[in-house]
């Protein structure tokens, strides 16, 4: 395309805390106008968690940019992105592919700074994410919340290499700055990206996002998704991401990515973690304003399963993940061959972390075993912040830390059997160990 | 084209209050393309970690970007700057073209804007060579301006890869098993035509028109243009106050860093530098003005010229021999259709 220049015409324009801003710069309308809709109607499909990601993020009229590295083995998102796209003939939206996952990121800054009102996702993995962070880190400050990067997670964090997933990787990035997501079935992944600009882009929150899947037991397995039609999608988010108040570089006078002395750091980091913090208001308002329109759970702190209304359990649980669902499926069998009230948490929102709500769903627990799915040095990222947020209970329950389900392993019923016994070995008061790691229904 | 006198009275987008050193040809260069861009296009300008960006994005300091003294009424006045990491500003530069584009083809915005990344030679030639060739190669729409220094100044004057040979850097410093730089210069206007530049260039405002015309030039280009700024650094080049223009303008002419403009479709030129090295000013020359050589010249009491010192006159002609090979170099370059 080639430019010319236009004869000088007025443009309303005001000041903002980041710059003068010219909101008539670009009328967002023409872009909306030219989305072509994926579903018209409700439809039943069957995907795996790649491409409930992708046809997700190709139903939103705010993305027409598509940036990602091309041979991420983990999520084939880009490609089942570049193949719906290279059906439109005439249409404006575009893939980027970029020659590393660093540029990608870098990529992100760019576009998402150059307009705050599209939503600009990448999907990656592990190593990927980790060939990101120099500018993840950035991202996280920098309040653009309308990047989403989709991560679906793996262990390779660590060596050996593995394939399969664990979430090591994003557990390793808790503290890069992004809203961390975990979903778990296809389902939870369409209704996740659907919602998570929602949260990252509102004025109060301005963080991007970090939605995350497990690798290949989500990401790979296909099972039935319901997916929307975009003219409903869109007007959920519609609800939700009001024009940004902040100028972007395309319709600013404005400065990104200032250096600042010491003095002022501290007051941009205040700010950024205020931020974050907001995000513990606003996600169950969205997740509730989702399930009123699409008759779905929405987003949420966590799940959890058989707690009763006075919460009070004998042993409760606490882990994350696809791997879940075998502790659901086993749960009764095991709270009627032992005579305990059992019950459980799958946690949904990792960072921030959601501390005073999981105080209030576990306060009334005996015993608390917490399934550390990530490699970790100590006793495993959710013990450690599950433990803090029970640490001021009056009575605080036994908390028994364990790792499941490391480079991806399945974590079978018996598995959790051992681990179940293991917290009602806690409950009679037997001495435990820092942490205990059981595969196949072994402690190792 | 717009003429030099026209120019020269624009309104630049780099504004008083950086923390630039005084006389850095970073400075120089950077009013040059400020006022070069006040063309009735809005610019955003992308910058990577560097002696530009620090000392001219620092907050609560005078942030040194943008046009006039209040906002502008006039959008295509307004000026958008983003800071990312070392060797990010010409994929940050590459989205906000893409950006921009994507808007304008669905007819959200009507109005033109203009892309320039600025990035030091470390930022662009070391740290980030793979982002400047990629952007390149995808034939992004930008203005590359590469601020070449020689070394990350910014960090304390270390080695990079455009580093002249011989020359004493905080991280290849002169002692007696070593006489500074032992590399040669990584050939990156080669590699940059290479992987599919529409424009490149070497020149410095020390050729002052020339500089103006190739950076309008780059602005016009339809894929990616780079324009690589021969950037004497008073601290790290160790010269006196006062010889910034003069230093830029001797080193290209004997042959360091000759002015070079070369369009992919038309060939190019080399520029105030004679291929015949009776016909250029003497290397020692140049030398002798910058304390980062002062190993291997010295200047001669007798009739003030810069000779070897003793014992250092082999370093010398390689020195002389590296120089006529980057002459050569750039002539040969400039047949280049």
């Amino acid at each position: 395309m080639k430019d010319s220049v236009a004869p000088a015409a007025p443009m309303t324009h005001h000041a903002t805390p980041s710059g003068e801003m010219y909101p008539t710069a670009v009328q967002l309308d023409r872009v909306r106008e030219a989305h072509r809709a994926l579903y018209t109607k409700r439809e039943t499909i069957t995907a795996d968690g790649n491409t409930a990601a992708a046809l997700a993020t190709l139903q939103l009229w705010r993305c027409v940019l598509f940036a990602g590295f091309p041979i991420t083995p983990s999520t084939k998102w880009m490609e089942t992105v570049a193949a719906h796209l290279s059906q439109q003939v005439g249409g404006k939206k575009r893939i980027k592919l970029m020659e590393a996952e660093h540029a990608v990121a870098d990529y992100l800054v760019g576009a998402a700074a150059a307009c705050r009102d599209l939503i600009f996702p990448t999907a990656t993995s592990s190593v990927g994410l980790d060939h990101m962070t120099e500018t993840t880190r950035s991202l996280g400050a920098s309040g653009l919340g309308n990047v989403m990067l989709i991560d679906v997670y793996r262990a390779t964090a660590n060596f050996p290499l593995c394939i399969e997933g664990d979430p090591s990787d994003t557990l390793a990035h808790r503290d890069d700055g992004f809203i961390q997501l975990a979903c778990r079935g296809k389902q939870q992944i369409y209704d996740t990206v659907l919602q998570a600009p929602c949260l990252g882009m509102h004025p109060d929150v301005l963080t991007p996002t970090m939605p995350g899947y497990y690798g290949i037991k989500d990401s790979h397995r296909n099972a039935r998704l319901v997916v929307e039609p975009d003219a409903e999608i869109h007007a959920f988010q519609d609800r939700w991401i009001q024009p940004c108040t902040l100028p972007g570089l395309v319709n600013g006078d404005t400065a990104f990515g200032t250096c600042v002395t010491s003095r002022h750091f501290q007051g941009f980091k205040v700010s950024q973690k205020r931020r974050m913090e907001r995000v513990l208001h606003w996600l169950p308002q969205i997740g509730a304003d989702f399930e009123r329109q699409f008759g779905r759970p929405g987003l949420a702190f966590f799940d959890t399963a058989g707690f009763p209304d006075d919460g009070a359990v004998d042993l409760a649980v606490v882990g994350m993940g696809p791997d879940f669902g075998t502790f659901e499926a086993m749960r009764e069998a095991y709270a009627a061959k032992t005579c305990l009230r059992v019950a459980g948490v799958a946690m949904r929102l990792l960072t921030p972390f959601p501390r005073d709500a999981v105080r209030k769903r576990l306060e009334r627990a005996k015993a608390v075993v917490v399934v550390n799915q990530a490699h970790h040095h100590g006793r495993g990222h959710l013990t450690l912040d599950v433990a803090d947020a029970l640490a001021d209970l009056a009575v605080m329950p036994r908390i028994v830390s364990v790792f499941a389900g490391l480079g991806g392993a399945d974590v079978s019923q018996v598995t959790w059997e051992r681990m179940l016994d293991q917290g009602r070995a806690a409950l009679e008061g037997s001495a435990m160990p820092p942490w205990a790691v059981f595969h196949e229904g072994r402690q190792l | 084209m717009s003429g030099y006198k026209e120019i020269a009275l624009r309104e630049s987008s780099f504004r008083p209050g950086s923390t630039l050193c005084p006389g850095c040809m970073e400075s120089i260069a950077l009013q040059n393309v400020g006022r070069v861009s006040d063309n009735g296009m809005k610019t955003i300008f992308t910058i990577g970690t560097s002696c530009a960006e620090v000392s001219s994005l620092a907050f609560p300091n005078v942030v040194a970007w943008g046009r006039g003294d209040d906002s502008p009424d006039d959008f295509a006045k307004s000026f958008s700057i983003i800071h990312n990491v070392f060797e990010s500003a010409p994929t940050l530069a590459e989205a906000a073209r893409d950006v921009s584009d994507i808007l304008a083809e669905h007819g959200a915005i009507d109005r033109p804007i203009q892309v320039i990344a600025a990035s030091g030679d470390g930022g662009a030639l070391a740290i980030g060579l793979r982002s400047l060739l990629h952007t390149i190669y995808r034939e992004s729409r930008i203005t590359m301006v590469v601020l070449v220094n020689e070394i990350f100044a910014n960090t304390g004057f270390q080695y990079s890869p455009a580093t002249t040979p011989f020359a004493e850097t905080s991280t290849t410093p002169v002692g007696e098993a070593q006489p500074g730089n032992p590399r040669l210069p990584l050939d990156y206007i080669h590699l940059c035509i290479a992987a599919g530049a529409g424009l490149v260039a070497q020149v410095s405002p020390a050729h002052g028109k020339l500089f103006v015309k190739t950076i309008e030039k780059a602005l016009a280009c339809s894929t990616t243009a780079v324009v690589f700024v021969p950037a004497p650094c008073i601290s790290g080049w160790k010269f006196d106050d006062g010889e910034t223009v003069r230093l830029a303008e001797l080193g290209a002419q004997c042959g360091a860093y000759p002015a070079f403009v070369w369009e992919r479709g038309k060939g190019g030129s080399v520029k105030d530098c004679a291929r015949d090295v009776a016909e250029r000013p003497r290397l020692e020359e140049f030398l002798g003005l910058q304390r980062r050589f002062h190993h291997l010249v010295q200047k001669d009491p007798e009739n003030g010229h810069f000779k070897a010192r003793p014992e250092r006159e082999a370093d010398l002609e390689r020195m002389r021999s590296w120089t006529q090979s980057n002459v050569e170099r750039l002539f040969r370059l400039a047949e280049l259709p």
